[in-house]
């Protein structure tokens, strides 16, 4: 065991890593940690050409930078990424200098019936499918490890992001998988990792494909093609929304969009080669049904999660459906038509207003979209929802006396809290929101039989029914077609309230 | 879904007495540790275990890796190696196992066979004939292992195209041979080139190559 320094390339900065001789060892790099174990080293093992090195140095030193310096920078570097700080150079070899995993990332009990995963890294495959969640299954996660529904959504928003944010400054990841996100569903975080081999359309071209599962169809199509080939396609931003758009829907879904059971060709990697290029097609394909998965073809283990007449994708309630739909049947295909990041992100959490509690205190899932019907139940567990319902539409003014939907709406529950990116709608709900805009101004509560909201910050909340203002510390009855002024600033939204599961 | 078929073939002769038995049953567990705590193996690989001395055995037949037992493997003082029988049983077994495409079932994956040996066939008219049969099945990558000898290197790559010689069969060797072995089972998972193949990891560094 010897402690090596090595100097950065760049700045002349000196780092130092434990050499024990048998290094963390991944596809491209060999790692290793800090003394201090506060960053590792990653060297390269085979030598990095002129491009390559020229990469890495604008990762280091032209776009680290830029997300240091805009808004939000802290939550990116450190939530988001684990973006390399420095280059250096050790024995002809270049190695990268890189921040440590959070621990969260790292297993706390791993498998319910052994220590075998104990302390290792959550690779997000983990969580994508469905066997490791399986009690009966004997290597299963233990259920302290596995979260619950909604903390898929704080994963999928966390990773909409990560991706919105290399697309905003002209980057594409070119190799987004499960292999190189690390998820904790437990706090709903995720990390991505292994961010060398960003591309820049036209300065810095692809050198991988991508992972299987995660390549865009038109990629593994013109696969066969030369690199030169003007028809060969190749990782760019637009595959990695599709990327996305496949990893969204293994972690709130736990099964592939696409792995279905219509054979193209009966050689096995022909067929793969089709199933998932050329030929794919969504397993949930409304009209052509001919890839639905074949339950008797299936693994025990996925039966739950792969019944999509019990768990189809619409349980992710509408906009996601829309999302889905853009991305599976409009675009799959069609690389343009594709959801953007950042319309994941809105669609997502504009979901999460949609959430209801199960109020099954065994269901695993614990939480479940609204799936506007006058009696709603649980999909995961068939508990279907007690008492009534309160649901907001929010409008805002279109012009003086004439309000307009958002196509947003709230579901309530007791206990819910009203935000200010409810109230007013130029109050985005994302990563730059600053720490008081956090700070809920209202809360839903069910009191004395009646829903109730209490106004906790409201300077201007009016009951537009009764024409009567609210104020702070005072609550509001919500009764079925009421309507109530959230603000009478700039951007005040208004809401009309509909009362389901009379 | 897919399964990715894996078949081990493992010399338990009489040559295998004393160290390498032990080496080997460690590097096994070694490897069945590696696969149980990797999620993507875990979804699709199955591994069998067929040990062959004087007779043939199926020792696990084809199993999940997260259902996978592993025993603890025995081998006589003395005794012949009869590699032709395992392979004859081999083409049995896969035969029977693995499921081949049809228009509406996906088919498995191309399986792959590890075969560790300490010496040469001493059924060679069976282990020749066995050749042929073996090749039908059409497996992804046949990978030989010859620990401890070099004579008769060319019966095992009629048999195969990659001939891996070890230079003794001792905890260190076999254990860096399984962990190739290992890499080679979990490739199709990892990030794959813009190049038009996809080629075997590197073999370790102590181990000779023989293509």
């Amino acid at each position: 065991m010897t402690t090596v320094t090595v100097k950065s390339i760049i700045n002349g900065n000196s780092y130092q890593f434990v050499d024990n001789g048998e290094p963390k060892s991944g596809t491209a790099k060999n790692v290793y940690f800090s003394p201090d174990r506060k960053y590792v080293v990653a060297l390269f093992k085979d030598k990095q050409d002129f491009n390559q090195k020229e990469r890495l140095k604008n990762i280091v030193t032209k776009y680290l930078p830029q997300i240091q310096n805009k808004e939000a920078g802290n939550y990116y570097l450190e939530e988001i990424y684990r973006w390399p700080t420095d280059i250096i150079e050790y024995k002809d070899k270049t190695g990268i200098v890189v921040p440590i995993y959070n621990g969260k990332f790292f297993f706390k009990k791993g498998y319910s019936s052994n220590d075998l995963i104990k302390g290792e890294e959550k690779n997000g495959k983990w969580f994508a499918g469905s066997k490791f969640r399986n009690k009966q299954f004997p290597l299963s996660l233990d259920q302290s490890e596995l979260g619950k529904w909604l903390n898929y959504f704080q994963v999928c928003v966390n990773l909409s992001r990560g991706v919105k944010k290399m697309h905003q400054m002209g980057l594409s990841h070119s190799d987004l998988s499960y292999n190189n996100v690390l998820v904790d569903p437990t706090t709903g975080s995720a990390c991505m990792i292994d961010l060398d081999g960003l591309v820049v359309p036209g300065l810095y071209p692809a050198e991988v494909i991508g992972t299987a599962d995660f390549i865009a169809p038109e990629v593994l199509a013109t696969k066969h093609l030369k690199k030169n080939d003007p028809n060969r396609k190749l990782p760019n931003r637009l595959t990695d929304l599709h990327a996305l758009a496949c990893l969204i829907y293994m972690y709130l879904l736990h099964r592939h969009p696409l792995k279905g059971g219509k054979v193209h060709d009966l050689d096995t990697e022909k067929d793969d080669l089709l199933s998932m290029g050329e030929k794919a097609l969504f397993i949930e394909h409304p009209t052509d049904k001919s890839n639905r998965i074949k339950l008797n073809q299936l693994s025990k283990w996925e039966l739950y999660w792969s019944d999509i007449t019990k768990l189809p994708y619409t349980i992710t309630g509408p906009y996601l459906k829309e999302l889905f739909n853009k991305a599976f049947i409009e675009g799959l295909h069609n690389p343009m038509q594709r959801p953007t990041a950042e319309e994941w992100e809105i669609g997502l959490l504009k979901t999460t207003d949609l959430i209801q509690p199960c109020h099954n205190a065994n269901c695993e899932q614990k939480w479940y979209v609204f799936d506007n019907s006058n009696s709603p139940k649980c999909p995961f567990c068939g508990t279907p929802h007690k008492g009534t319902l309160p649901v907001l539409d929010l409008y805002y003014q279109f012009k003086p006396s004439v309000w307009k939907p958002e196509n947003h709406r709230l579901m309530v529950y007791h206990n819910q809290y009203l935000f200010q990116w409810h109230v007013n709608r130029n109050i985005a709900r994302n990563e730059k929101l600053t720490p008081e805009q956090k700070i809920p101004v209202g809360y839903f509560t069910f009191h004395n039989n009646k829903w109730v909201l209490v106004n906790q910050k409201l300077n201007f909340l009016k009951d537009l029914t009764e024409d009567k203002l609210i104020g702070i510390n005072q609550m509001v009855e919500l009764t079925h077609g009421k309507r109530l002024l959230l603000s009478n600033e700039d951007g005040g939204r208004v809401v009309n309230i509909t009362m389901a599961n009379k | 879904m897919r399964r990715l078929p894996v078949y081990l073939l493992l010399d338990t002769s009489g040559g295998m007495f004393g160290e390498p038995i032990q080496a080997l049953n460690n590097a096994l567990s070694g490897l069945i540790s590696t696969l149980r705590t990797d999620p993507m193996a875990l979804d699709t690989v199955w591994v069998s275990i067929i040990t062959f001395n004087r007779i043939a055995e199926e020792l696990i037949p084809l199993t999940e890796i997260g259902s996978f037992q592993l025993p603890e493997i025995t081998c006589p003082q003395s005794g012949p190696r009869h590699t032709g029988r395992a392979l004859q049983l081999l083409y049995d077994n896969a035969t029977r196992d693995i499921i081949k495409g049809n228009e509406n079932q996906k088919g498995d994956w191309k399986p792959l066979l590890f075969l560790f040996t300490k010496g040469a066939p001493n059924d060679k008219v069976d282990f020749v004939n066995a050749i042929p049969l073996i090749k039908s099945i059409n497996f992804g990558a046949i990978v030989s292992c010859a620990a401890g000898y070099l004579k008769d290197e060319d019966l095992l790559k009629q048999l195969s195209e990659n001939v891996v010689h070890l230079d003794s069969a001792d905890t260190h060797t076999i254990k860096q041979f399984f962990k190739w072995v290992s890499d080679t089972i979990e490739q199709g998972n990892k990030s794959q080139g813009t190049g038009e193949s996809v080629p075997l990891p590197p073999p370790p560094a102590e181990i000779t190559l023989v293509i």
